[in-house]
């Protein structure tokens, strides 16, 4: 039971951060490869504040969004001006920076031995240390950042961004400010990724630099293809669904690395048939909705 | 000292170049990030391991067999994954996205099979030539890193400027729709660079498992600075990737001596990003236009 409220939690947790990277890659089009290092901000932010500085949950969760919206800026601002092709390559560049980052400013993040002892949130007095209490909070933000995301996407905001991504020229004929709009929805989607760092930060209670690299990055992504990217429930469900499947293939018995590498090829391989044979994703029928 | 880091970057330079003149010469065909890049690199340094263990280790014939495989694995790619896709839509991402798809499952494929642990590749040679420039020393393997990189790039560069096959492939990295519309088959074109690019790949990856070692993840290590070196040299040109692997090698290199060890990919990526801000075209792209309007 216990661990089945874990993995209930571990799918709420992702559940945000494929739910906020749909809001730039499934809107708008725009692959970020850097999902992953604002969830690793999110984690050391409000570890390193509720360690170092007694900062209570609440603010560390709060300043550790604010730290993902602001340092999204890094990564938006530059290239979104140019060309798509640039916003990738600048993502992932800054994913590779922040990856060292952990790994090597040893003084700040204790590079590879990581990170231990993070306390669990209290929140208004109510102290979230049992399973249940914890399944309850993720399974909560999750369905927030999925309503706000939901509330983005219906509102003038969202009618901009998925005209950017089906055809930004004329967005911009229109009047829109298409690069105000872009760098909008990446700071708001790096903050709910960092918001879902501080969460996984006070359940595991423990981070090191090997949970937020590029290959998780590229997970968060195929979270995304797999449940489809612009829908609204899809991203949530391909991360339950990417969630569980590991932890299934656990109970067939296979030596460790091996059932690491082996899940690695199965998601890759799914990755890839999806976007041959199902690229809207596993909710909506191929070309039911654009 | 400094001899020997010059000659350090010449060959960390050599090998760059192959990964980012071919990862270049598949994005300017194509347009997009072609990631798996990374894992043609890996497929052909293990099948040189996997030839070695059956047949015995022997240089020609390994690196032969690499190219080959890396060609063949880069145009199963073109076939099986990107064609099928090209033709439902045209999106980048879908393209992009199987790219990545494809680097993480192969790359575990070859975790799997030849696990994780580093390999070598055996071979002959003494190990250190009797050549020494001025205190430097060049090993044999760093010897064939160097005569392997100038002899295929500067093939490939009369191959492309001199052959139909070469202009094909610069018509189509000039304006794909334009060459379609004057008869150019785009698919084979396409596959074309796949199969040289991959070669090269590959043969970067052989080459430099000679001089070093194997690892499942070397291809993606390497394909890091290969495209930071495409993009700081100007992506899609290909004396532009030369250029920026010179570039880049030399920071990595020279990073190595002043800073920690461990920042000098950190400051490659720094580099990447003020080269996107200041520069963003990259040192011999031709300028681009900032707003699409």
């Amino acid at each position: 039971m216990i661990y089945l409220l874990h993995v209930i939690v571990l799918i709420g947790i992702f559940a945000i951060l494929s739910t906020s990277l749909n809001l730039v890659a499934g809107h708008a089009g725009l692959l970020s490869m850097a999902h992953g290092a604002f969830f690793g901000i999110g984690a050391y932010t409000s570890a390193l504040l509720s360690l170092n500085a007694d900062f209570p949950f609440w603010a560390a969760f709060a300043t550790s969004m604010a730290a993902g919206c602001a340092l999204s800026v890094l990564v938006s601002g530059p290239s979104l001006r140019l060309r798509e092709d640039y916003f990738v390559i600048a993502a992932f560049g800054f994913q590779l920076i922040v990856s060292s980052v952990f790994n090597n400013w040893v003084g700040l993040t204790r590079g590879p031995q990581g990170i231990g002892g993070i306390p669990r949130p209290r929140i208004l007095g109510w102290n979230v240390d049992s399973q249940v209490a914890f399944a309850l909070l993720s399974l909560t933000l999750a369905g927030a950042s999925i309503a706000v995301v939901g509330a983005i996407s219906r509102s003038a905001f969202g009618r901009v961004l998925r005209s950017i991504r089906e055809d930004e020229i004329l967005s911009q004929a229109c009047g829109k400010s298409t690069v105000r709009t872009k760098v909008a929805a990446f700071a708001v989607s790096a903050a709910l990724a960092a918001a879902a760092g501080s969460l996984y930060a006070h359940y595991i209670s423990f981070i090191d630099p090997t949970g937020f690299t590029v290959m998780d990055s590229i997970l968060i992504l195929a979270m995304v293809i797999i449940g489809g990217a612009g829908g609204l429930f899809g991203p949530a469900l391909g991360a339950a669904i990417l969630v569980v499947f590991p932890e299934a293939l656990r109970f067939v018995g296979l030596p460790g690395y091996v059932a690491g590498h082996l899940r690695q090829v199965m998601y890759g391989t799914a990755l890839v048939l999806f976007v041959v044979l199902r690229p809207r994703g596993i909710v909506v029928k191929n070309g039911a909705r654009r | 000292m400094t001899t020997q880091l010059l000659v350090n970057t010449a060959c960390a330079s050599a090998h760059c170049a192959l990964v980012a003149v071919g990862f270049s010469l598949i994005y300017r065909t194509v347009r997009f990030f072609h990631f798996a890049h990374a894992v043609v690199y890996t497929i052909g340094a293990y099948g040189a391991l996997a030839l070695g263990r059956f047949a015995g280790y022997n240089i020609p014939l390994g690196v032969f067999f690499a190219v080959a495989l890396g060609a063949l694995a880069g145009g199963a790619m073109e076939l099986a994954v990107y064609r099928p896709i090209r033709r439902i839509n045209s999106s980048a991402v879908g393209l992009l996205v199987a790219s990545l798809g494809i680097l993480v499952a192969l790359q575990s494929g070859v975790s799997l099979v030849f696990g994780d642990d580093t390999n070598a590749l055996r071979w002959g040679a003494s190990g250190y030539s009797s050549i020494g420039i001025a205190g430097a020393r060049i090993s044999t393997s760093q010897e064939l890193l160097l005569a392997g990189a100038v002899v295929s790039l500067a093939v490939l560069s009369a191959f492309l400027s001199i052959t139909r096959w070469g202009r094909l492939l610069r018509a189509v990295a000039n304006d794909a729709s334009l060459a379609q519309i004057v008869g150019v088959h785009l698919n084979r074109v396409v596959l074309a660079a796949f199969l040289i690019g991959s070669a090269l790949a590959a043969l970067a990856g052989v080459l430099w498992a000679y001089n070093t070692a194997l690892s499942p993840t070397m291809g993606f290590t390497a394909l890091l600075l290969g495209v930071v070196a495409a993009v700081v040299g100007g992506v899609g040109s290909l004396p532009g990737a030369v250029v920026g692997s010179l570039v880049v090698s030399a920071v990595h290199q020279f990073a190595q001596w002043r800073f920690p060890g461990e920042w000098q990919d950190a400051i490659v990526y720094v580099v990447l990003v003020v080269v996107l801000l200041v520069r963003p075209q990259g040192i011999m792209g031709k300028p681009l236009k900032t707003a699409s309007l």
